[in-house]
């Protein structure tokens, strides 16, 4: 069963999903279980894989590997080719964690529909896996592009007013972020000796001639979906429009951008990111101020987290281009803290929205009194979500910010954003818990089953800090191996 | 076996029998004769081809090698058209169930599958130019079917004198060659081309613009686009999907035939020609479409728009892999296009309106039809893993092998603006909320055969080797 683990990872939520559909017309309950089950196994699967990586400290190759096995024959280079390695482990793992916490919560979030709803979570989770697994690019394309689907649907038919906008405009930005991906593959696919599409027989053979070029295909492509400035207005729509559940896959799945960066154009092209690594920089950079800046003018608390979530991506970016152990293994270790931190924030602002009928921080007063439970755990998200050093998200942003001042002392500057950050959720928590409630509020708090369910998103946030060798054991070897492969500067 | 004298025989005898079969038999009993006989001979044929394309049936020298030539190439032309034949006559039995004459229509039908498979197999000039007539006569008149409607009319007026002119031009094109050569068998024409003298450049140059030129119409490639949105629109939808999916794949094989010839000849010039042509075939196909308020002129645009990418495998032609491409494509969108056109003439028809209206909260009340043209749509706008995506991709990457990366470029980018409108529609099938609370009927049969086309659509996406496998063998037995 081993030697199939990752066949298995990505193809049993598939199934499942396609199964959960007809399962629903008989028992709404039944399918829900169902779903939850699949999600459990996956979530063992998932852990499985990661610990066995990480015992054996091989992060920095892939293991699980399959294939290569032609998909068509006649042919060449398009092949069924999957494996793991440290930096697609931990993004395996939280995903499939997330997907567990997003199904246990949806019961009390989603009530329209709830046949397909669990059916399309399953795909999507499914495709992802894929999508992270894949070390072939026609594979990897095919699951980045596929995975738009479910999604498209799930914000179409669940979200909030301004679905149909959102859900479309997430299709059209999304899809067209793969032109220029498909283009880079394809140009490396022909102008590239050898004619594969496996990554790991392309590492090192790029021509320096042609890295550039595509450099800056990659770097749009995956702009658009990492999002970066100026690239990033379809995912606030789509992260508020969403339903809160759905959000969270969007947050915490949807990383294919930051991961492509990482895997594409850090892996593929070494030279152009270490000749261009300020640029990516600079764009990571910009997305951060913008991300924290206009967050703080926001009204909405989903669309506030929405923007910190930009925020959080351009420290991926920082990190993953500094050239340096501590940034390319903080960057890894951000995407996971930052899926659990940022996950949590939106589920809780779903059940705000149950609680109040609003996200509105103006209009939201005294969770302290009439939501005791739900306003620990606000501020418990909200410490998360600011880096504050009882969550591990204080260590992936200290470890980017040493990298990136390791590069450069300039870049020291993004010192100010997690200052930014912490004073517009203080803010927001100080307007909507520490005020006195209207005279009319009740007493109105989450249930056991939520609350236990919102806590199990603080224990790997926890226990990465508490010992930070049960993340950077997977990642440190990899990020040493990128280090090496980065020319000299 | 020999195929196509074989086809032509069923073909043949059928259309002119069924008539008086009708008269005979039909009638009497059933009025839905006609449709359920024409489907029956279109389903054995196609599985006489699909058995000889698996080299179940060894495939023999044609009866008449220097006029019809039974190879791979032909073979997969054949079954693109028939597939499409026999999903339009096995649509048309509730689609025409209300129309007068049907044995006519369907007797007609026969007569273009009947050009469309001649064509498919030509080896000779005349051949091509009398199975383009064959195919061409028969499809005037299903377009004006609805007599009594003036769209219909002013469509078939349209699709006539356009049609009249073209043949001109091809027939003109055609003797220029002839000329040159003095033969009209297509290998004796290759093999008097090569030992061509310089100063006639100029001459075969201006004989393969006009025969493309002449094509270029069922092709419907910028500039002979115009007739397309207004035929299709005013045609029984049945119709359109035959022109639209079935007869330009037959013109496409015609192109390959002629261009294959004379291409090693005049490479450079005609590249970028070709190559011109494919970036404003797709980009206007695609604009116009993204405005338009009909379904069926939506989709005749995206059929303009679809042509340009197919037109991509011609512009590298020495490339057997545009080929291959061009080839898989071919299959693929007469697939697709059959489906959303087949869809949109049921929904209409439920609706009585052709506008985008009926398609708002469409998934509720027709489920099955919603799922396949979103299958259909979402294929043609290059989704993976459908099969859409597959010969799209193999066109654009043989665009940059043959230094065209521009026009792969341009054709992704087309890609993404096409999913404009495709997943507009969607989008109302699947997000919108119904605007009318009209209670409609989904004809379970027809429903089922678009859920079987589309299925054909997934399951070729995620096992693409056969098909590939096979337009692969086609190009390299055909291979200039």
């Amino acid at each position: 069963m081993v030697d199939y683990l990752i066949s298995i990872i990505i193809f049993l939520p598939i199934t499942a999903g396609l199964l959960t559909y007809p399962i629903s017309k008989a028992s709404k309950r039944g399918a829900r279980l169902f779903a939850l089950a699949v999600a459990l196994i996956e979530l063992c699967l998932g852990l499985y894989a990661y610990s066995d990586i990480l015992s054996k400290g091989t992060g920095a190759q892939y293991n699980f590997v399959e294939g290569p096995v032609a998909w068509i024959p006649g042919f060449k280079g398009i092949d069924y080719y999957v494996g793991i390695d440290g930096l697609s482990g931990p993004l395996v793992l939280i995903s499939a964690l997330l997907t567990v916490l997003v199904i246990v919560s949806s019961k009390d979030l989603i009530s329209k529909n709830q046949g397909a709803y669990y059916s399309l979570a399953l795909l999507f989770e499914g495709f992802m896996m894929g999508a992270y697994t894949s070390l072939n690019m026609v594979l990897f394309y095919v699951f980045w592009d596929i995975v738009l689907l479910p999604m498209f649907f799930l914000i179409g038919i669940w979200g909030g007013p301004r679905r149909k906008y959102a859900a479309i405009k997430f299709l059209l930005f999304t899809f067209a972020a793969g032109v220029f991906i498909l283009l880079a593959f394809i140009s490396i696919y022909i102008l590239v000796p050898g004619n594969t599409f496996n990554i790991p027989e392309l590492v090192g053979k790029i021509p320096l001639t042609l890295q550039p070029l595509l450099a800056l295909l990659f770097f749009i492509g995956f702009g658009i979906k990492l999002p970066a400035v100026p690239f990033h207005s379809w995912l606030p729509d789509a992260q508020v429009e969403a339903p809160a559940p759905i959000s969270v896959l969007l947050a915490g799945l949807f990383k294919t951008g930051s991961y492509g960066f990482i895997r594409f154009s850090l892996v593929l092209l070494p030279n152009a990111s270490a000749e261009f690594g300020w640029a990516y920089i600079a764009f990571g950079i910009v997305t951060m101020f913008y991300g924290a800046i206009v967050a703080m003018r926001q009204k909405d608390i989903k669309k506030m987290i929405a923007l910190t979530s930009i925020s959080h991506m351009g420290f991926v970016l920082v990190g993953a281009f500094s050239g340096t152990v501590a940034g390319i293994s903080g960057a890894i270790f951000e995407m996971f803290t930052h899926a659990a931190s940022i996950g949590v924030m939106f589920m809780l602002s779903g059940y705000l929205y149950e609680l109040r009928g609003t996200n509105d921080i103006a209009v939201i007063k005294g969770l302290k009194f009439t939501s005791p439970r739900f306003a620990t755990l606000l501020v418990l998200g909200s410490m998360a979500a600011m880096g504050i050093p009882l969550f591990s998200s204080f260590l992936a942003e200290y470890l980017v910010i040493l990298g990136a001042i390791q590069a450069n002392l300039i870049y020291a500057v993004i010192v100010i954003i997690p200052v930014i950050i912490v004073a517009y959720l203080l803010w927001m928590i100080r307007r909507t818990i520490m005020t006195q409630p209207e005279s009319t509020a009740k007493h109105h708090d989450i249930g056991t089953i939520p609350t236990l369910a919102l806590m199990i998103y603080f224990i790997p946030l926890i226990a990465t800090l508490v010992v930070p060798w049960l993340l950077l054991g997977m990642t440190d070897p990899l990020a040493e191996a990128l280090v090496k492969m980065l020319p000299a500067r | 076996m020999d195929i196509p004298i074989i086809l032509t025989g069923t073909l043949a005898g059928s259309a002119l029998l069924l008539p008086a079969l009708d008269i005979a038999i039909g009638t009497k009993t059933n009025r839905t004769f006609s449709a359920y006989f024409t489907s029956f001979v279109m389903a054995i044929s196609l599985a006489l081809v699909l058995l000889s394309a698996t080299s179940v049936i060894p495939l023999s020298e044609s009866a008449a090698p220097r006029l019809l030539q039974n190879d791979f190439m032909g073979l997969v032309f054949a079954i693109i058209v028939l597939s499409v034949s026999l999903m339009v006559s096995l649509s048309s039995i509730d689609y025409m169930r209300d129309e007068p004459n049907t044995s006519i229509y369907y007797s007609l039908l026969l007569f273009t599958s009947l050009g469309m498979i001649l064509l498919s197999f030509a080896a000779d000039l005349l051949m091509v130019f009398v199975a383009w007539e064959l195919m061409g006569i028969p499809t005037f008149i299903l377009v004006g079917y609805r007599k009594k409607d003036p769209n219909s009319n002013e469509a078939a007026v349209k699709f006539f004198l356009l049609g009249a002119l073209s043949t001109g031009v091809l027939l003109y094109g055609i003797s220029i060659l002839f000329g040159l050569t003095g033969s009209t068998n297509l290998a004796t024409v290759a093999a008097e081309l090569s030992t061509l003298d310089a100063s006639m450049m100029p001459m075969l140059a201006f004989g393969v613009i006009l025969a493309i030129a002449g094509l270029g119409l069922k092709l419907s490639i910028v500039p002979f686009h115009m007739w397309i949105p207004d035929a299709y629109e005013g045609a029984p939808t049945t119709v359109s999907t035959l022109l639209s999916a079935g007869t330009k794949k037959a013109g496409f094989v015609a192109a390959i035939r002629i261009l294959a010839v004379a291409f090693p000849l005049l490479k450079l010039d005609l590249t970028m020609a070709l190559a011109v042509i494919a970036l404003a075939t797709m980009t206007l196909g695609n604009l116009a479409a993204l405005t338009q308020k009909s379904m069926t002129r939506l989709l005749a645009y995206s059929s303009i728009a679809q042509a340009g990418y197919m037109m991509i495998g011609l512009a590298v032609l020495p490339s057997n892999l545009g080929l291959t491409g061009l080839l898989y494509h071919s299959f693929n969108h007469a697939l697709m296009q059959g489906v959303a056109f087949l869809a949109a003439a049921m929904i209409s028809s439920r609706f009585s309106k052709a506008s985008l209206e009926p398609y708002e909260g469409l998934s509720r009340s027709m489920p099955l039809t919603s799922f396949s043209l979103t299958i259909a749509l979402l294929g043609l706008a290059g989704m993976p893993p459908l099969s859409g995506f597959w010969s799209k991709f193999i066109l654009f990457t043989a665009a940059v092998d043959g230094n065209l990366t521009w026009l792969a470029f341009a054709g992704l980018l087309n890609s993404a603006l096409s999913l404009g409108y495709y997943g507009l529609i969607v989008k109302r099938m699947y997000v919108d909320e119904p605007s009318s609370t009209q209670k409609v009927h989904e004809p379970v049969g027809f429903a089922l055969l678009l859920l079987a086309a589309s299925m054909v659509v997934i399951i070729t996406g995620i096992y693409p080797a056969p098909i590939y496998d096979l337009t692969q063998k086609a190009v390299l037995a055909f291979a200039p």
